[in-house]
């Protein structure tokens, strides 16, 4: 068996570090190896809790799905108890996209700007089954869906989906992102805007 | 007293023909004389229509037709129309001219009937202003071009758009997306309406792609 070379970040492989689908086979760890992927473990836990609890949001707000939006944020459901209470109204200072309503075509460039505005790491709800699969608007002028032209990560049905599906959609965020791997810094190159 | 309106009417423009339903009354007319009769219809003391409630453009070609029924040609598994097929009603389009009088508390349509290869009205927006909205709609939807009109370009849907949505051989279910879909080749969406539906993977589906033929679509 051959040894895997030392490096100076360690040896363990990118998937085998925190829940790689890769993680079968065990890794020899040096005892450097086990002490990075302990802090990083932890640094990740510590920053999935700390993100999951305090989702800035963007409301992109087309449809009567607002309404239910604010009776979610207002006082009786209090979207504040979860730690989202705060809408930003600026892309580049949101964690959130919740597309509340209805995406037509003539709007879809514009979604996909926002979209591209927003700084990682973000995450994006679909508010409503208009913006999940286009809804009963299955017409020419609808986008039958916004996971076609962004990634979605959540997605909360009803017409207008109450403000408990609401919450419960923000709670299956919170375990999503709680559980994904996050890292005090990056070195990936942030995606090529617009376009 | 609707019918008084239609012999009113009438009495002034011979080659008018009048219709009543049920109390709603209808007069058509030829085109060139359209914003004759309007104007007339807004400054006679008898009629006094000061309010012109809407426009609205028709599209006759599946009317009683074999293929529908005369029911609704708008689900899923109709066909598209084939105007190669089966041609097209004669005249095929009416723009109708809903006018009220607040006054005098009485309605009257005025209709134009359009062939399909000669689809041009006069505008009226020198009698009623609200008519340059509702003549870029139906310019918008129908394609019935206003001789004369201000500013004569789609109000709602993009500058991209090719055809008009409402006609009735339009495809029901095509798209024409700005933005190019992303492709997810493991993604397969459940039953139900639109492109992607009842389990055809999304990578199978040409919506938004550079080869569309927009006279078929899935």
């Amino acid at each position: 068996m051959k040894l895997p070379m030392l490096r100076p970040e360690g040896n363990v492989p990118e998937s085998a570090r925190l829940g790689g689908e890769e993680n079968n086979v065990p890794v020899m760890l040096s005892r450097l190896d086990e002490t990075i992927g302990f802090f990083e473990k932890n640094l990740s836990n510590a920053l999935g809790w700390a993100r999951k609890n305090s989702i800035f949001q963007y409301p992109f707000v087309t449809a009567c799905c607002g309404m239910e939006y604010m009776s979610a944020m207002a006082g009786r459901y209090d979207i504040a108890r979860f730690g989202a209470e705060f809408p930003r109204f600026s892309p580049r200072q949101a964690d959130l996209l919740m597309i509340v309503g209805t995406i037509n075509v003539k709007q879809s460039p514009v979604l996909k700007r926002v979209y591209d505005q927003m700084c990682e790491p973000k995450w994006v709800m679909a508010f409503g089954v208009c913006a999940s699969s286009g809804g009963f608007y299955d017409n020419y002028a609808t986008l039958q869906g916004a996971d076609r032209i962004i990634p979605v990560d959540v997605y909360v049905p009803g017409c207008p989906p109450r403000p408990e599906q609401v919450l419960d959609g923000l709670k299956i965020l919170q375990d999503k992102i709680q559980t994904q791997r996050h890292r005090a810094s990056t070195m990936e190159r942030a995606p090529e805007m617009g376009k | 007293m609707s019918q008084a309106l239609i012999e009113l009417v009438r009495g002034k423009f011979p080659d008018a023909t009048g219709s009543s339903h049920r109390g709603d009354e209808v007069v058509t007319v030829p085109r060139e004389r359209v914003v004759e009769v309007i104007g007339f219809l807004r400054n006679d003391p008898a009629a006094e229509m000061k309010l012109l409630r809407q426009i609205a453009a028709v599209d006759v070609l599946t009317f009683r037709s074999e293929t529908t029924g005369g029911g609704s040609i708008a689900s899923i598994e109709a066909p598209a129309y084939a105007l190669q097929k089966k041609p097209s009603v004669e005249p095929r389009y009416q723009v109708a001219y809903n006018l009220y009088s607040i006054t005098r508390r009485q309605s009257l349509r005025v209709r134009v009937e359009l062939r399909s290869d000669d689809m041009k009205v006069p505008t009226i927006t020198g009698l009623f202003r609200t008519a340059d909205w509702w003549e870029r709609y139906i310019y918008d939807m129908f394609g019935v071009h206003f001789d004369g009109h201000p500013n004569l370009q789609r109000l709602m849907l993009y500058p991209e758009f090719v055809g008009y949505p409402l006609r009735k051989d339009y495809p029901v279910r095509k798209r024409q997306l700005l933005v190019p879909e992303l492709d997810f080749p493991d993604l397969v969406r459940g039953p139900g309406p639109g492109p992607g539906g009842a389990g055809v993977p999304m990578s199978q589906t040409h919506v938004g792609r550079a080869n569309v033929d927009p006279n078929t679509y899935d």
